[in-house]
């Protein structure tokens, strides 16, 4: 680097603020401006045209090559390009998308789990062709209002294991909100689990960390692929009944999805050119004796590096309880756009980032997804539902008032009913 | 005196019985002290001020609640050994249990039916009739753990498609750490039916576990205090890969008097010489939840092997014999630790010794080998003062590495051993 870029750099870093310097600079290697004025907005010079080569056929180049240094007047040599001949994995450059094995021209969009979509649950829903109703179904929570489906002293126990994820779990003052939510989302299901004793069909589960998922479908002319890790998936040997009747699923045929023209339906998907066509894959080999996934359980926070907002988390959660639902659909059913599955599939899942808690079931009714019209898919969405509403380790005090207490306040008992409904759905 | 009243200076021994019984009722009442009690001084320089200046800080901790107790004990922080459960130092189990005061037994406790010695022989002498080899769980219930068992190995190993990413001294982590995660839940989930304990139990997943004890002391070699005696300080900071803590006690193994013909090998040599190095940091005493969980008391923890210890790469480095050691020093370690920080929840420590020992549980497994350990705390009180008449001694049983299964081929799980299965379930069945 010169001298004078070197000084403009650093009374550039003097006079700029971080914040200045981070808006002028864009990632992906572009052109930054080092001027040492306070002048922020000013026009980025364009970048210095090089002279062009021009290549005379015919003329002979008098290169340096032979002298082994450089003497001005002559030309630059120009080698031939060198090729290992062996295979080393630390200098492999990979060759360009066109002429990778499986490039295609026709563009796949891909959901993965960093996939941040702009319509959120809107756009979920046109994707997946689903029609969305608010609320989970009532048989569903009356499961657990009985009280023989419910835990001894379960208001204690709950609230146990919620100040034991928010204070109690760490030599420190507090833990972080990635840890608490993780061993939140772990205590409610230990406690679950520990229904076993009670309910044995709950042997016939299993809960799997970190299996990826993938499956594909055309929604119009374009193609689809939903791809990535779960972070937790609990399987079941017995299929889920169904959430809702033959004649409700016929009605959503009259039901118009909602578009969101003229944004279009790709926004923010990954478009690839090389991917596998008709990749369906449950993570699971065909054999495994807990086919049927049951419920799928998201953490906001999974990702330390990326954060999502509640609309495209719950997005996130719609695209990967389908996919994972097509993809057991397609093993079942095979390939083949099927207009009405004989036995509808259905998958819930639960999302929460500590507190506040998303409830998902999702019916897959149809693997005909191209048109717009006929039978829909159908889901029960239940957003933004609070556990508890603080959990302080001190008080908020405002002008000599305590406004908040110091530990757990205002703790909501019908939300751990329904994370148990979900979860004895099906076994009971 | 005597010259003034002429007595004659030969007193009888036996004065006449009756002679002073006018004296008797007429004796004044117990007098109070006209001055305070004459103790050392509290601030002066001399040995006997620092003496009192202890005894006070004791006095001040006996009086003070649970959580008083612990901040007073690890307020000051003084360089301190750094004991590692999983080290690669040669011999460490013999260090360790001159450390924390242990006697090793081989074999486990009475209350676990003849542990495996050849896992062949039994399998083949255990006929219909005999009774089940786990109380409380009769063939069918374990027949369907077994089945159980079975499918989460093979979730792991062969079901589930995994991403191949390079990684390098990572295997354990990456491939039997979910394993051992699933089966944990798995297994406390489906006993809990026939142990009540699980039924309030908490599991906690790589959370850590802390204690800080002193033991011994040193001349100070060097240094503007030198050839003054400090007391040796000691850390543990473990992880476990799981724990299953409980709400009630594990029962005793075995009664505390049992353990004072205990022997525990004596080390003549400095700690560092182990090697053990010294830090100082916050001195942390923690069970794997902060004082107010109710569920306080310890029943199983689960560790895992790392790569760098494993058997295979010990066996490279002709090391092999070392593999016991170190899962006997890692049990150690970790056990003490647990069981420490147990009883010193309960507001024991090193004045006011344990009245009833705290028990715990451990298996340390790399994925095929599985090996259990059972401790039993007796005594908390180690340090120079407390430790010089004190009979007790803290208690480890152990077995040697049992293998589970050989390993996986065409979805089935070839070579599992019914008796390790048996004694892993005995381990998670243990309540009062």
């Amino acid at each position: 680097m010169f001298i004078e870029t070197a000084q403009c750099m650093k009374t550039a870093a003097v006079l700029l603020s971080l914040k200045d310097l981070n808006r002028l600079s864009v990632r992906g290697g572009a052109r930054r401006l080092f001027s040492s004025s306070r002048c922020l907005s000013a026009k980025i010079r364009p970048p210095p045209q090089r002279r062009e080569k021009v290549e005379i056929p015919g003329l002979e180049m008098i290169t340096y090559g032979e002298r082994m240094h450089y003497v001005p007047g002559l030309s630059k040599p120009v080698y031939p390009v060198w090729e290992r001949s062996y295979k080393d994995p630390r200098y492999y450059k990979s060759p360009p998308a066109e002429k990778m094995k499986l490039y295609k021209d026709t563009p796949c969009y891909i959901f993965n789990p960093r996939s941040n979509v702009l319509e959120g649950v809107r756009q979920a829903e046109w994707l997946t062709k689903t029609k969305r109703i608010s609320g989970l179904p009532p048989h569903l929570l009356s499961l657990a209002e009985n009280p023989e489906n419910q835990l001894p002293n379960q208001d204690e126990r709950v609230q146990n294991a919620i100040k034991h994820a928010r204070f109690w779990d760490t030599t420190e003052a507090r833990p972080r909100k990635e840890r608490y939510s993780n061993t939140l989302l772990l205590n409610l299901l230990h406690l679950c689990a520990t229904l076993q004793s009670s309910h044995p069909a709950f042997g016939r589960r299993m809960l799997s960390e970190n299996c990826s998922i993938a499956a594909t479908w055309r929604r119009g002319e374009d193609l689809f692929q939903v791809r990535g890790q779960n972070s937790l998936l609990y399987s079941s040997m017995d299929p889920l009944p169904e959430a809702s009747g033959k004649t409700e699923t016929a009605e959503t045929a009259d039901h118009v999805l909602e578009t969101f023209y003229p944004v279009s339906p790709t926004i923010d998907l990954q478009k690839v050119h090389v991917y596998k066509e008709e990749f369906n894959s449950t993570g699971f080999k065909d054999d495994y004796p807990y086919p049927h996934a049951h419920t799928l359980y998201f953490l906001e926070s999974a990702d330390p590096h990326f954060k999502l907002l509640r609309e495209q988390f719950r997005a996130k959660m719609i695209m990967f309880t389908f996919g994972n639902a097509l993809a057991r659909a397609h093993r079942l059913y095979g390939t083949q756009p099927q207009r009405v599955l004989d036995r509808p599939i259905t998958v819930q899942a639960v999302g929460t980032n500590g507190r506040i808690f998303q409830f998902l079931v999702f019916q897959l009714n149809t693997t005909d997804l191209s048109g717009d019209d006929g039978i829909k898919n159908q889901m029960w969405l239940d957003e933004d539902v609070e556990l508890y509403d603080f959990a302080k380790v001190r008080p908020l005090i405002k002008k000599k008032q305590v406004k908040v207490p110091a530990g757990l306040a205002g703790y909501k008992p019908e939300v751990f009913n329904k994370f148990l409904a979900l979860y004895l759905h099906g076994a009971v | 005196m005597a010259a003034r009243t002429r007595l004659s200076l030969l007193v009888p021994k036996n004065l006449p019985p009756f002679r002073n019984q006018r004296l008797v009722h007429n004796e004044a009442a117990v007098r109070e002290p006209a001055y305070p009690p004459v103790v050392p001084s509290l601030t002066a320089k001399s040995k006997s001020a620092r003496l009192r200046q202890i005894a006070e800080q004791v006095k001040k901790i006996r009086g003070s609640s649970v959580e008083d107790k612990l901040s007073l004990i690890t307020r000051i922080q003084r360089e301190k050994f750094v004991v590692y459960p999983q080290t690669f130092a040669r011999n460490a189990d013999r260090w360790y249990q001159h450390f924390t005061k242990t006697a090793y037994i081989p074999g486990l406790p009475d209350r676990f039916p003849a542990a495996v010695e050849r896992p062949g022989v039994d399998e083949r002498s255990t006929s219909a009739g005999a009774p089940p080899a786990v109380p409380g769980i009769d063939d069918g219930a374990f027949a369907d753990i077994r089945t159980l068992v079975t499918r989460v190995i093979l979730q792991e190993r062969w079901y589930m498609e995994k991403q191949r990413r390079l990684f390098l001294y990572r295997h354990q982590e990456r491939v039997f750490g979910p394993l051992l995660r699933t089966l944990v839940s798995a297994l406390t989930c489906s006993l809990a039916r026939y142990n009540p304990l699980l039924r309030s139990s908490s599991l906690d997943l790589s959370r850590q576990v802390n204690f800080y004890w002193r033991r011994g002391q040193r001349t100070i070699p060097k240094g503007h205090r030198r050839g003054r005696l400090e007391p040796i300080r000691f850390q543990i900071d473990d992880c476990p890969h799981s724990q299953i803590r409980i709400t009630q006690q594990l029962p005793q193994f075995t009664p505390l008097e049992a353990s004072y013909s205990a022997e525990v090998p004596e080390v003549t040599y400095r700690p560092d010489v182990m090697p053990l190095f010294r830090r100082q940091y916050e001195n942390l005493i923690f069970t794997g939840a902060k004082l107010p969980d109710p569920a306080c008391y310890g029943h199983t923890q689960f560790h895992l092997v790392p790569d760098r210890y494993h058997r295979d790469r010990m066996a490279c480095q002709q090391q092999s014999d070392q593999v016991e050691v170190f899962l006997r020093a890692n049990a150690l370690a970790s056990l003490f630790a647990w069981t420490g920080a147990q009883a010193m929840y309960q507001g024991f420590w090193n004045h006011e010794d344990v009245t009833r020992p705290f028990v715990s549980q451990a298996v340390i497994t790399d994925g095929h080998f599985f090996s259990f350990f059972c401790y039993q705390l007796n005594t908390v009180a180690l340090s120079v003062e407390t430790d010089a008449d004190n009979p007790r001694k803290n208690l480890l049983w152990g077995t040697e590495s049992l293998r589970l299964y050989e390993g996986v081929q065409d979805g089935e799980v070839v070579g599992l051993n019914d008796d390790v299965l048996k004694l892993l379930v005995q381990f998670l069945m243990n309540h009062p």
